[in-house]
C-alpha cells in the first residue's frame, strides 16, 4: 500500500466535503418541521473509525466540534457489538449529546466487517417532551424536567429502525408526526452518507482511505498552525457575563484564560462561575464545540473543519462550573447560552493576540413563543419569534451585518415572511425595521438589531414563554469598540400600561389587543469609535440609523 | 439539428438557395469572450460565426458577429438582414449590471414601518464561517427607501388608505435624490395592487422620465422579501436593459433590419424586446438560458428525455436538468447576491471552467478555481501575460488540445509556457509538470461532477439514467470523465457544441408567465379554482396576442404545501382534467404524487394549501429542421500523443466534420473541430448520430 499522492488527497478531501453537502441537501428536502427546513437547525458530519471529525457541512456553526462526542459515546456504549446496518440514536447531553432537543443519528460505515467511518446527522426537534412546549423550560432545575433523555441506543438493525422504539420516542413528544418525519429524514441522510462512503471504500480500499484521512488531518493541522503562529504570543483573559439563570443567579461569569505559544493555544475555562440552578449550564460536548466555534471564527473561513484543524487547540475546564455541568443539571439553553458567552470570552481574550481577526460581539438569543386561539381559523396556534433578530459584530474589514443574528447561527437562521405570518396567525406586524442606535459604535460599528411592534389579535387570552439572555448585557464591543444596546422586550397592554419581559419566563398572560414591542440588540463595535470614518458616520445619520 | 458531412465553402454556396425571399432566423449569444451568432436558413442549413464580445456596449459585438455570419454566407450584412425574419438574443447586460453594481439609481416607495425588508435579507448572510465579511450594501440604500402611509391586511381589507400627501412627499424626496428609477413595494400588494397602481400613476405623472415598476406587476405573490427584492432588481437593471435594447434596435435598424427582435429570458422562453425591458429582472439568466433551451430542443429531436446540460465556459460551468423533455424551473435564484424570485431555469453555476486556475490552496492541497484567468490575461498558453496555470493549460500539456489548431488556427497556443507553469506548481507538491497537469484536470472533473450531484440531489433525481449533454468550448474534454464519476452511461456532444446556446434560442417559444397568490390557507373549491386560473389565462393570452398572431398553448401549475409546512412544492397541473367535477381533489392528488416523488412520502390525511396559481402562455414559434454545417476537416485521421490517467498513449484524432453517420470510434481517441475537442476515454464507444451529435457510450 502506497501513501496517497497529493492529487488523490485533494480528490478525497473534495469528496468528503461533497458528501456532507449532499447529505445536507437531502435533509433540507426531506424534513418535515419548520425548524429544520426553514431554520436549518441541523448538522451533518463524517467521523473516522477513531471518532475524529473528517468533514462537517456548513449549516449552523454551533455543532462544529460536538459531533465526534456523539460517535465516541456510541463507540463506548457498543464497542465491538457495532454491526453493519445498525442505526444508533442519542440525545442525552451527558452521553454524547449537546441538549435534549437535538437528536443525533449515528450510522457505522463498515468495510468487510471492519468499522471505517461514522455517518452522523443531528437535528433540533420541534418538541422533546418535558414540562414546556418546544423543549425550553426556564423553570427546570433538573434535566428530567426538560424532556426525554436518550442515551446511545440501537434504534434499529439491517438499516431499518425498530417501529416500537420509534413509537416510544414520538409518543413522548407533543408533535409525534413531525418528530417521526424528521427522524426518518435524518436516517435517510445518514444512510446516504454511508452509501457514498461505501462507494469510496470500494474504489480505494479502507487502508488507503485511512491513510488519506491522516494526511488530510496533517495538512489541515499545518494550515491552522501556520495561521496561529502569526499571532502574538502571550496569556490573556476574556470574560463574558450572562444576565441570569432565570432563578437567583445574576451576572454569571464565563471566564477564559488563553495562552498562545508558537502555533499552540490553550483555552482554560476553569475560572468560570459554578453551575447554576437554571438551564444556562453547558454540557461538556457543547462547551468543547463553543470553543471550537470561536477558534474557527478566528481562523480563515476556508480552513477545513476537521480534527486536524482543531489540534492546535487544548481545552481545560472544571466539572461543576457553568460551562461543564455535573450530570443531572438542566442544560437546554446551552446551545445558545452559555455557548455564545464562551465564544465571546475566547474571542475577547484572543483579540489581544490577533486584533485584526477578532470581531465585535454578535447578538444573544431572546426567543418568545406565543400560544393561543386563532379566531379566523378557529383553531389553536403556536408562534415562535424569529423576527427582529440581533445584529452581527463589526470587524477590521468593515461594519457588521444588521439582523444577521447570534454568535451560534451567524447569519444561518432565516426568519419567515411577515405577509405569510399575518396570513397564518392572528398577528399584525405594525412595524418591523432596523432599530436605530442599537449598534455598538466603533471604528467599524456593529450591525443593527431589529425592532418589532406586534399586535396580538387572538380569540381570548394567550400565553407566552421566553428563553434567552441579553436584556441587561448587550453584544460586546471589541478592542475599544462599544457594546451594543441590550435587548428590550415590552408587552404593552391596550390600556397603555407596560410590562418589561424577562428573558426566562413561563406563562406570560397576553390579552387580545396587546402589543409586543421587541427591540433587539445590535452587534458590538470593533476598534475605537473616534477612528470611525466621518463619512461613514454621516452616512449612518443620513440613513436614520444613528440619531445620537 | 442534423448534419451535413464535410461540407466545404463551395458546397455551402451550392446548398444556399439563391431565392431572394430566403428568410433566415438568427440566434445571438453574447458570452464573456465571444459573441456567437447562429443563422438557420429555411432549408435547415445552420451556420455558426463568432466575433469578439464588446463588454462596453454588447450591441457592437452583436453587429460584428452578424457581419461575420453574412460573410460566411457570402452576403453583405444588409442583404442578410433584409432576408432575416427573426433575431433572438441572449444578453448578459442585466447580469453584468448586477455583478458590477452599475445599475440605475433607484428610489423605493414602501409601506411605512417596513422599509428595511430588502436589507434584512430574512436574517441570512453568505459565507457561514466568515464573520468578518463586511455587510453587503443594499441595492437601494435606506435613505432612498421612502415610507408611504398605507396598509393592507392579507385578506385585502384596507387597514390604512393610501395617503396622497405621503406619496407626494415621497416623490419629492425621490426627485431630490436624483432617482432614475422608482420601485413601489407595498405589503400585501399581491392581494390587491390598487395602492401600488395609484402610487405608480402619481410617480409617472410627476416624474415622466423615470423608470417605474411596482411589486404586484413584477411578481404578484405572497412573501415580501422575494417580491420586493425582485422588484428592486427590476428597477435597478430596467433602465440599463432598456437603454441597451434601444441601442441594439437602432444599430440593427441602421444596418437594415426591421424585423422582430426577441430576447431569451431566464425561464427559457423568449419575449419581444419591449417585454424584456419592462421585466428586465427576468433577463438575469438570459445568457445561459439558450443552452438549456437547446437541451429541450435536442430532447425533442430524439436525444433522450432525461438530460443533464453541461455547459463549460471560460470561467464557469452551468448545469441544468431536463426531465421528461422539460427543463426544471425554480424561484430561488440569486445574482450578485440579490434575490430574483421570478420563475427561472434551475441552473447551477460552478466556478470551474477552462480558465480556472490550478494552485496550491491555503490548506496545502491542490485546488482548481474558483479564481479564473478570465478573458484577460487568459490561460498561460495564450501568451497574454498569464502566469498561473489553468485547466486549459492542463489540457494542452496533456496533449488533448492541438496547439496549432485552436479556434481553427486563429490562436496559436504556447505549450512550453503551459508546461513551465505546471512545472512550478508541481515542484511545490513534489510532482512533475505532466503529473500536476493531470491532477488539475482530474480535480476539475471532480468539481464538475460534484456540481451535477448537488444539482440532481436537490431535485431528488438520480443522474445515472441521464445523458450528459456537453457543450460550450471546453466540455468535450471533461464530459466522459465526469459522466464516469457519476455512473452515467451516456454522453452527447453536439456538432455545434461551441455555439449551442445561440442555436437553442432559435428552438424555443414565446413565453409569458403569470401567477397569483391565493388568499388564506387551504385549497379552493372547484369553481374558485377554475375562476382563478381562467382569469390568469385571459391575462396571459391578452399579453401574448399583443406579441404575435400564431398558435398559443397554455400550461397550468401551482405552488402547494401541507398545512403547516413552510416551503411550497411546484406542481404541474397539465395532466389534470380541468372540466370534470372533483377538480379540487384531483389537484390535491397531483400534489400528493409530486411530494411523494420529491420527498419519498405523502401525507394524504393532511390539509393541502394552494399558495400560488401559475399560468404559462406559450406562443409557438415555427422551429423546423436545422442541419449543422461544419467547415471542412482540417485534420484527417492522424494520431496524437496524449497522457491519460494510467499513463501516456498514442491515440487517433478524428475531424468532427469527417465522421460519417453511424461511424463508431472506440476510445481512446480525440474528435475535434475548429471550436470543440472531445476526449473519448478507453472503453468508450463514440458514434456519430445523423441528427447532429456524437453519442458516447461509456463502459
Amino acid at each position: 500500500m502506497t501513501r496517497p499522492d497529493p492529487v488523490a488527497l485533494a480528490v478525497l478531501e473534495n469528496r468528503f466535503r461533497a458528501i456532507v453537502e449532499e447529505m445536507g441537501e437531502a435533509m433540507l428536502r426531506t424534513t418535515y418541521s419548520q425548524i429544520l427546513n426553514s431554520s436549518r437547525d441541523f448538522s451533518i458530519a463524517l467521523c473516522d473509525a477513531q471518532c475524529r471529525l473528517v468533514a462537517q457541512a456548513d449549516h449552523i456553526p454551533v455543532h462544529v466540534g460536538a459531533m465526534p462526542f456523539a460517535a465516541r459515546a456510541v463507540a463506548d456504549a457498543f464497542g465491538d457489538q457495532v454491526r453493519e446496518g445498525d442505526i444508533f440514536l442519542l440525545n442525552d447531553p451527558y452521553h454524547g449529546g449537546s441538549h435534549l432537543p437535538d437528536l443525533t443519528i449515528v450510522v457505522p460505515v463498515m468495510d468487510n466487517g471492519v468499522l471505517r467511518f461514522w455517518s452522523l446527522v443531528r437535528a433540533h426537534q420541534t418538541d422533546i417532551g418535558g414540562a414546556t412546549h418546544g423543549g425550553y423550560n426556564p423553570a427546570a432545575t433538573e434535566i428530567w424536567q426538560e424532556g426525554l433523555r436518550v442515551p446511545p441506543i440501537r434504534l434499529g438493525e439491517g438499516r431499518l429502525p425498530r417501529p416500537d422504539l420509534v413509537m416510544m420516542l414520538v409518543t413522548n413528544t407533543r408533535m409525534p408526526r413531525e418528530v417521526r418525519g424528521d427522524l426518518m429524514a435524518m436516517i435517510g441522510a445518514a444512510h446516504l452518507g454511508e452509501k457514498r462512503l461505501l462507494t469510496l471504500l470500494g474504489k480505494h480500499g479502507g487502508a488507503m482511505l485511512a491513510e488519506a484521512v491522516e494526511a488530510i488531518f496533517d495538512l489541515s493541522e499545518a494550515h491552522a498552525r501556520r495561521i496561529v503562529a502569526d499571532w502574538r504570543d502571550g496569556t490573556w483573559e476574556g470574560e463574558a457575563i450572562l444576565d441570569d439563570d432565570g432563578h437567583d443567579a445574576r451576572d454569571i461569569r464565563i471566564h477564559a484564560r488563553v495562552t498562545k505559544q508558537g502555533d499552540r493555544l490553550t483555552v482554560d475555562l476553569s475560572d468560570s462561575a459554578p453551575q447554576t440552578v437554571g438551564f444556562v449550564n453547558s454540557s461538556y460536548p457543547n462547551m468543547r464545540s463553543a470553543v471550537a466555534m470561536a477558534f474557527a471564527y478566528l481562523l480563515d473561513p476556508e480552513v477545513a473543519k476537521n480534527d486536524g484543524a482543531f489540534r492546535p487547540l487544548e481545552v481545560i475546564a472544571k466539572e461543576g462550573t457553568v460551562v461543564w455541568a455535573r450530570e443531572g443539571a438542566p442544560v437546554t439553553l446551552c446551545t445558545s447560552h452559555c455557548s455564545n458567552e464562551i465564544v465571546e470570552a475566547v474571542v475577547k481574550a484572543l483579540a489581544n493576540a490577533c486584533p485584526d481577526r477578532a470581531m465585535g460581539g454578535w447578538g444573544r438569543r431572546f426567543r418568545i413563543a406565543i400560544q393561543g386561539r386563532d379566531p379566523r381559523r378557529n383553531r389553536n396556534f403556536v408562534w415562535h419569534l424569529f423576527h427582529a433578530r440581533p445584529g452581527g459584530g463589526g470587524s477590521a474589514r468593515g461594519d457588521g451585518w444588521s439582523t444577521a443574528g447570534e454568535w451560534h447561527s451567524a447569519g444561518g437562521l432565516k426568519f419567515g415572511s411577515v405577509e405569510m405570518a399575518e396570513t397564518r396567525f392572528p398577528l399584525f406586524f405594525q412595524h418591523h425595521e432596523f432599530r436605530p442606535d442599537s449598534a455598538g459604535d466603533g471604528t467599524h460599528r456593529g450591525g443593527f438589531g431589529g425592532e418589532l411592534a406586534l399586535v396580538v389579535e387572538s380569540d381570548g387570552p394567550c400565553r407566552g414563554n421566553t428563553a434567552g439572555d441579553g436584556a441587561r448585557h448587550g453584544s460586546v464591543g471589541m478592542l475599544g469598540g462599544e457594546d451594543s444596546a441590550p435587548h428590550r422586550y415590552v408587552l404593552q397592554r391596550s390600556d397603555g400600561s407596560e410590562r418589561v419581559l424577562a428573558t426566562k419566563e413561563v406563562g406570560i398572560a397576553i390579552a387580545p389587543g396587546d402589543t409586543l414591542r421587541v427591540q433587539a440588540a445590535g452587534g458590538g463595535g470593533w476598534g475605537p469609535p473616534e477612528k470611525r470614518d466621518p463619512a461613514a458616520r454621516a452616512a449612518d445619520r443620513r440613513e436614520g440609523l444613528v440619531t445620537r | 439539428m442534423s448534419l451535413i458531412i464535410g461540407a466545404s465553402d463551395s458546397d455551402l454556396r451550392t446548398l444556399r438557395p439563391s431565392d431572394h425571399r430566403t428568410l433566415y432566423r438568427i440566434g445571438v449569444d453574447v458570452g464573456g469572450t465571444f459573441t456567437d451568432v447562429v443563422g438557420i436558413a429555411p432549408d435547415g442549413i445552420t451556420t455558426l460565426a463568432k466575433a469578439a464580445s464588446t463588454p462596453a456596449d454588447q450591441s457592437e459585438g452583436v453587429v460584428a458577429g452578424l457581419a461575420t455570419l453574412a460573410e460566411a454566407l457570402g452576403l453583405t450584412l444588409a442583404d442578410l438582414l433584409a432576408r432575416t425574419e427573426r433575431i433572438v438574443h441572449g444578453t448578459t447586460v442585466a447580469t453584468n449590471a448586477l455583478l458590477e453594481r452599475r445599475g440605475a439609481k433607484v428610489a423605493m416607495l414602501t409601506t411605512e414601518g417596513h422599509r428595511d425588508v430588502i436589507e434584512m435579507r430574512e436574517g441570512l448572510k453568505p459565507e457561514r464561517y466568515d464573520l468578518r465579511l463586511p455587510a453587503a450594501p443594499a441595492l437601494v440604500p435606506r435613505h432612498r427607501r421612502i415610507p408611504v402611509r398605507e396598509r393592507l391586511r392579507p385578506d385585502g381589507r384596507v387597514e390604512a388608505p393610501l395617503d396622497p400627501g405621503s406619496v407626494d412627499a415621497a416623490i419629492a424626496s425621490a426627485k431630490a435624490e436624483g432617482a432614475e428609477s422608482v420601485a413601489i413595494c407595498f405589503l400585501h400588494a399581491w392581494r390587491d395592487p390598487t395602492h401600488e397602481r395609484q402610487a405608480a400613476e402619481a410617480v409617472r405623472a410627476a416624474l415622466p422620465d423615470v423608470f417605474v415598476t411596482h411589486s404586484a406587476e413584477v411578481l404578484p405573490q405572497i412573501k415580501e422579501f422575494e417580491r420586493f427584492s425582485t422588484t428592486a432588481v427590476n428597477a435597478y437593471v430596467g433602465p440599463v436593459v432598456a437603454r441597451y435594447l434601444t441601442r441594439l434596435r437602432t444599430r440593427l435598424a441602421e444596418a437594415g433590419y426591421g424585423g422582430p427582435v426577441f430576447v431569451i429570458l431566464s425561464h427559457g422562453g423568449v419575449a419581444p424586446v419591449e417585454e424584456a425591458a419592462r421585466l428586465a429582472a427576468g433577463t438575469a439568466l438570459s445568457g445561459p438560458a439558450g443552452g438549456v433551451a437547446a437541451g429541450v430542443a435536442l430532447a425533442r429531436q430524439g436525444l433522450g428525455q432525461d438530460l443533464v446540460t453541461f455547459d463549460v465556459g471560460g470561467t464557469s460551468t452551468d448545469i441544468a436538468l431536463i426531465e421528461g423533455g422539460e427543463a426544471a424551473l425554480g424561484r430561488g435564484r440569486e445574482v450578485g447576491g440579490e434575490r430574483i424570485a421570478l420563475e427561472s431555469l434551475d441552473i447551477v453555476t460552478l466556478g470551474a471552467g477552462g480558465g480556472s486556475i490550478a494552485h496550491l490552496g491555503p490548506g496545502g492541497l491542490l485546488q482548481v478555481g474558483p479564481r479564473s484567468a478570465g478573458a484577460v490575461p487568459g490561460p498561460v498558453c495564450y501568451g497574454q501575460g498569464g502566469t498561473e496555470p489553468s485547466v486549459t493549460d492542463a489540457n494542452l500539456v496533456l496533449g488533448y488540445l492541438d496547439p496549432g489548431n485552436f479556434l481553427g488556427g486563429k490562436r496559436v497556443l504556447d505549450r512550453a509556457a503551459a508546461e513551465a507553469a505546471f512545472g512550478r506548481l508541481g515542484a511545490q507538491l513534489g510532482l512533475g509538470a505532466a503529473e500536476a497537469a493531470a491532477g488539475a484536470h482530474r480535480i476539475a472533473n471532480l468539481r464538475m461532477a460534484d456540481g451535477i450531484r448537488l444539482a440532481t440531489v436537490r431535485r431528488g433525481v438520480d443522474p445515472r439514467g441521464f445523458t450528459l449533454l456537453a457543450f460550450g468550448g471546453a466540455a468535450g474534454l471533461h464530459a466522459s470523465a465526469v459522466a464516469r464519476e457519476l455512473g452515467m452511461a451516456r454522453v452527447a456532444v453536439p456538432v455545434f457544441a461551441a455555439g449551442l446556446s445561440a442555436w437553442g434560442m432559435l428552438h424555443t417559444d414565446l413565453r409569458y408567465e403569470v401567477s397569483r397568490s391565493l388568499e388564506g390557507a387551504g385549497l379552493p373549491g372547484d369553481a374558485a379554482l377554475r375562476e382563478t386560473f381562467a382569469a390568469l389565462e385571459a391575462d396571459g393570452r391578452a399579453r401574448v396576442s399583443g406579441w404575435f398572431g400564431g398558435e398559443v398553448a397554455v400550461r397550468r401549475a401551482a405552488d402547494m404545501r401541507y398545512g403547516e409546512q413552510v416551503f411550497e412544492v411546484g406542481v404541474p397541473l397539465d395532466g389534470v382534467d380541468w372540466e370534470a367535477p372533483g377538480l379540487a381533489e384531483r389537484v390535491a392528488e397531483a400534489f400528493h404524487l409530486r411530494h411523494e416523488q420529491l420527498f419519498t412520502y405523502a401525507l394524504r390525511g393532511e390539509e393541502v394549501a394552494l399558495v400560488n396559481a401559475r399560468i404559462a402562455v406559450l406562443g409557438l414559434l415555427p422551429g423546423g429542421e436545422s442541419r449543422a454545417v461544419l467547415p471542412p476537416a482540417r485534420t484527417s485521421v492522424a494520431t496524437r500523443h496524449i497522457r491519460l490517467e494510467d499513463g501516456p498513449a498514442e491515440v487517433p484524432v478524428h475531424g468532427f466534420a469527417a465522421l460519417l453517420p453511424g461511424q463508431a470510434i472506440p476510445g481512446p481517441a480525440i474528435v475535434e473541430s475548429d471550436t470543440t475537442t472531445v476526449l473519448i476515454l478507453p472503453g468508450d464507444i463514440a458514434r456519430m448520430d445523423a441528427r447532429g451529435w456524437l453519442a458516447i457510450e461509456l463502459p
